[in-house]
């Protein structure tokens, strides 16, 4: 896609550091309205503003299915296949001895699914939550019992602290890498771009029909799971 | 038909369907007045519950096209809970009798909790009507104003979970 190109810093830059396109918009963008979007969602349920719940966590389906589409179709960091690697790979990184590329690392992989396949069970679970007065619900209660209902409030709750705890732990390793390591992972994630010590190869985004492809769809099956399949 | 006998079919009818009522009455009140204060507790949170379940078919039948005869079950009972509600929390059974989420207010502005208790009632007979009528756009309706008296009881008089 035709994003406004890095500046050309490469040579005049003070230190020796590259700028090298570590993230597409697309998946700057998501990444950040998931942050917002499950900010509001706790807001929501914690003051029982349960119309507005309804509303933040269509959103945040929205987001999540065009993430997964995007890890499948989108640029080359934003691939599964791009980085979801092996525990092998994994002790190599913890050795050190793994080569350096933009992307996710083998271990901050483990985050990138762990939190997405959580957000996604998280999201599941309220479609099909019930309350306990049997006045509010996700629309997706219908064809499910009370009892299963109120299952799946509980889990929702049960899943709720499992992500707060991951979401601690993906902040407490951002830090980390600022602080610890003096890597900029923040910034890279508003930016796009990140610094290397040497020239790397850089992200290949992915195109523009693939995008409105993603959009659509991941609107489409939002837009279907909030009316229950009913479209009369 | 049975003229030698002192009293018509129908009579007798009236006489055991009073003495039945009458029966269970008195079971129901013996029942109530000897039920521990854990057993009251433990039989309003069954029947709320029921309520929650009753109230989730409701919900459901009110998108679409509703099954009419589920909706009258459930809004049955619905209408049942509302009356039975007001003896379901006599003196004593607040925390001290065990877990509950029944706030001490209950007890301390009986004006107020019955009035709350009187509006889910209020608003059930609007339920009920709906419910009669098989007027699927009244159900809406009406399953939002006993969801908001519902909420309105709640919100003062029942601890947060």
């Amino acid at each position: 896609m035709n994003e406004s190109a890095p500046a050309p810093e490469t040579e005049t830059s003070v230190s020796s550091t590259v700028r090298v396109r570590v993230w597409d918009l697309p998946t700057r963008v998501t990444h950040w309205a998931l942050v917002v979007v499950f900010g509001v969602l706790w807001w929501t349920a914690e003051t029982g503003r349960m119309e507005w719940h309804r509303w933040a966590g269509y959103t945040l389906l929205a987001f999540l299915l065009f993430r997964i589409y995007w890890g499948f179709f989108g640029s080359s960091t934003a691939r599964f296949s791009g980085f979801v690697r092996g525990p092998r790979a994994i002790g190599e990184y913890l050795r050190g001895t793994w080569a350096a590329a933009v992307g996710h690392n083998p271990l901050g992989a483990l985050s990138v699914v762990g939190l997405l396949g959580l957000l996604l069970l998280q999201v599941t679970l309220g479609l099909f939550a019930v309350d306990v007065d049997g006045i509010e619900s996700g629309p997706l209660s219908l064809y499910v019992s009370f009892e299963t209902g109120r299952a799946a409030a509980e889990w929702h709750e049960i899943v709720f602290t499992a992500l707060q705890v991951l979401i601690a732990l993906h902040i407490i390793a951002v830090f980390f890498y600022l602080l610890g390591k003096r890597q900029n992972l923040i910034g890279a994630m508003f930016s796009g771009q990140r610094s290397f010590d040497k020239a790397i190869a850089p992200m290949t985004p992915g195109t523009w029909p693939k995008l409105i492809v993603g959009v659509v769809l991941a609107a489409a099956i939002t837009w279907a799971v909030s009316k229950a399949f009913q479209f009369s | 038909m049975f003229a030698s006998q002192s009293a018509s079919p129908t009579l007798k009818r009236q006489i055991s369907v009073i003495a039945a009522t009458a029966f269970v009455t008195l079971a129901v009140a013996i029942t109530a007045v000897a039920a521990t204060p854990a057993e009251t507790q433990a039989h309003r949170k069954e029947q709320y519950k029921a309520l929650g379940d009753a109230f989730k078919t409701i919900r459901d039948n009110s998108k679409g096209e509703p099954d009419w005869a589920a909706v009258e079950k459930a809004a049955t009972f619905v209408q049942k809970v509302s009356v039975e509600q007001v003896n379901w929390f006599p003196k004593g059974t607040g925390p001290e009798a065990g877990k509950t989420r029944a706030l001490p207010d209950v007890w301390s502005k009986p004006a107020d909790f019955t009035a709350a208790q009187k509006l889910f009632s209020d608003k059930v007979a609007g339920l009920t009507a709906a419910v009669k009528a098989k007027d699927s756009a009244a159900l809406g309706a009406a399953f939002k104003e006993v969801g908001g008296s519902c909420k309105n009881c709640h919100d003062g008089f029942r601890a947060p979970e």
